[in-house]
């Protein structure tokens, strides 16, 4: 002892090596951890006495050994990550992860929105492919006419009325070259269940259909009608059928034209 | 190349991969363990005689330096300084049936070593001096030191275990740590 130090410079490097008796070593260890030139003094004795470690035969530890260290470690850092327990708080969202929701929400939204908008979409696609057909109808109608009027080599029969309906009036305008005629009729309205039906009366063989007719259309001179071409027409007649129509003239005669 | 191997070629100080333990990198741990296992486990192996309980040591040691590494204050001392104390410790410890003090070695890490032993050739270096100095030694000193160091015992249980007179024994301790410290400085 030296000093109030209870152990001698030469003697920390014997209190390293532990061969200092037991009932020595408590009240030195208890004077050094309150004693920081002992305590340094006694680490660095401790450093050279650590070396004798390397008097020892080389020897290293089986690859497994650091395999099983790692491994351990390895659950240590999963089993720190993946449980929650009660009390603790769970690991922060990343911040990603908080939109998922929302996202997904509008998502849905914005997929019904287009599905609804894609349905009227298409209810207006089919209304304007009606209107365009219709237009496409009344534009081949609209051009046949005028082909049919404007053509030189069509002929107008004028229809005069019967005795079964006396002023009835009407025209047909006939190109047999092109097998197409059109006609206006100024006619009642006919009976119940009953319709107009145009008649094409060849020189030889049975009447030809030009078509079944309310007045109203007739009256604007819309009607316009396929009749074989190169047919030799000998006249036209209109008379009272069945509502659809008959394949051969079965009813009164109410308008008749002589070609 | 493993990350282990590239800190022992970059030479990445101790502290430096101490500090990527703490931050829980297991290839800094993996390179500490490649630098410093083979130091430990001849130590461990020498003391216990026995491989399996020098490799549950070893493990031990590593997987403390894991838990623990934000405990180590480097300013006071060396980690393998620490490792090769500890694994004496321990290793005494399982060797004569003592309780060892586990965790708190690590906040007792005052352990200087004079010289680093931070790549192989410092070790080598190393390990070639310290052959020298105790096969310079008489063999009474050095069987004295090695009794002391790798079995643990005290100067009256080598003095019993010898058969030899205390204060002879103390004489030859005393004697060979001299020419330790003399051979070190």
């Amino acid at each position: 002892m030296t000093n109030g130090h209870p152990i001698r410079a030469e003697e920390f490097e014997i209190f390293a090596l532990g061969a200092f008796p037991s009932e020595e070593q408590a009240p030195i260890q208890a004077h050094i951890d309150s004693c920081p030139e002992c305590a340094r003094k006694l680490a660095e004795a401790r450093g050279r006495i650590a070396l004798l470690a390397l008097a020892a035969p080389p020897q290293n530890p089986p690859t497994v050994v650091k395999q099983r260290l790692l491994e351990k470690v390895r659950a240590e850092k999963s089993s720190t990550i993946t449980p929650v327990r009660a009390g603790e708080t769970r690991p922060a969202t990343p911040w990603w992860n908080t939109i998922w929701a929302p996202a997904a929400v509008a998502l849905a939204i914005a997929t019904i929105f287009l599905w609804i908008s894609d349905r009227h979409l298409d209810e207006q696609l089919q209304q304007i492919q009606q209107v365009t057909r219709t237009y496409q109808a009344q534009t081949q109608h609209a051009q046949a006419l005028v082909n049919v009027l404007a053509a030189q080599d069509t002929v107008t029969v004028k229809l005069d009325a019967t005795p079964a309906m006396p002023k009835a009036r009407g025209s047909v305008k006939y190109n047999p070259r092109m097998g197409m005629m059109c006609y206006t009729a100024d006619l009642p309205e006919p009976p119940p269940n009953k319709v107009y039906q145009m008649w094409a009366v060849p020189m030889t063989g049975n009447p030809v259909s030009a078509g079944v007719f309310m007045p109203a259309a007739a009256h604007n001179g819309e009607m316009l009608a396929k009749v074989p071409t190169g047919m030799d027409c000998k006249w036209f007649c209109v008379t009272v059928e069945p509502k659809g129509g008959k394949s051969t003239p079965t009813g009164p005669k109410v308008l008749v034209g002589t070609l | 190349m493993s990350r282990a191997q590239r800190a022992e070629q970059q030479n990445d100080s101790d502290w430096s991969l101490l500090e990527r333990v703490v931050q829980k990198d297991e290839s800094a741990l993996a390179a500490l363990y490649d630098r410093y296992s083979g130091l430990v486990f001849a130590e461990a192996s020498r003391i216990l005689r026995d491989s399996g309980a020098a490799e549950e040591v070893l493990q031990d040691l590593f997987y403390q330096v894991w838990r623990t590494a934000e405990k180590f204050d480097p300013a006071r001392g060396s980690l393998p300084g620490w490792l090769l104390v500890a694994a004496r410790n321990r290793s005494i410890s399982r060797l004569r049936r003592r309780s060892s003090r586990g965790d708190e070695e690590l906040t007792e890490n005052s352990v200087v070593l004079p010289c680093s032993l931070e790549t192989t050739a410092a070790q080598n270096q190393l390990l070639g001096r310290v052959k020298t100095i105790l096969s310079g030694m008489p063999d009474g000193q050095r069987e004295a030191i090695e009794l002391a160091y790798f079995e643990g015992m005290t100067h009256s249980e080598i003095a019993e275990h010898l058969a030899t007179p205390l204060g002879t024994v103390k004489t030859r301790i005393r004697s060979a740590v001299e020419i330790l410290k003399q051979a070190l400085a």
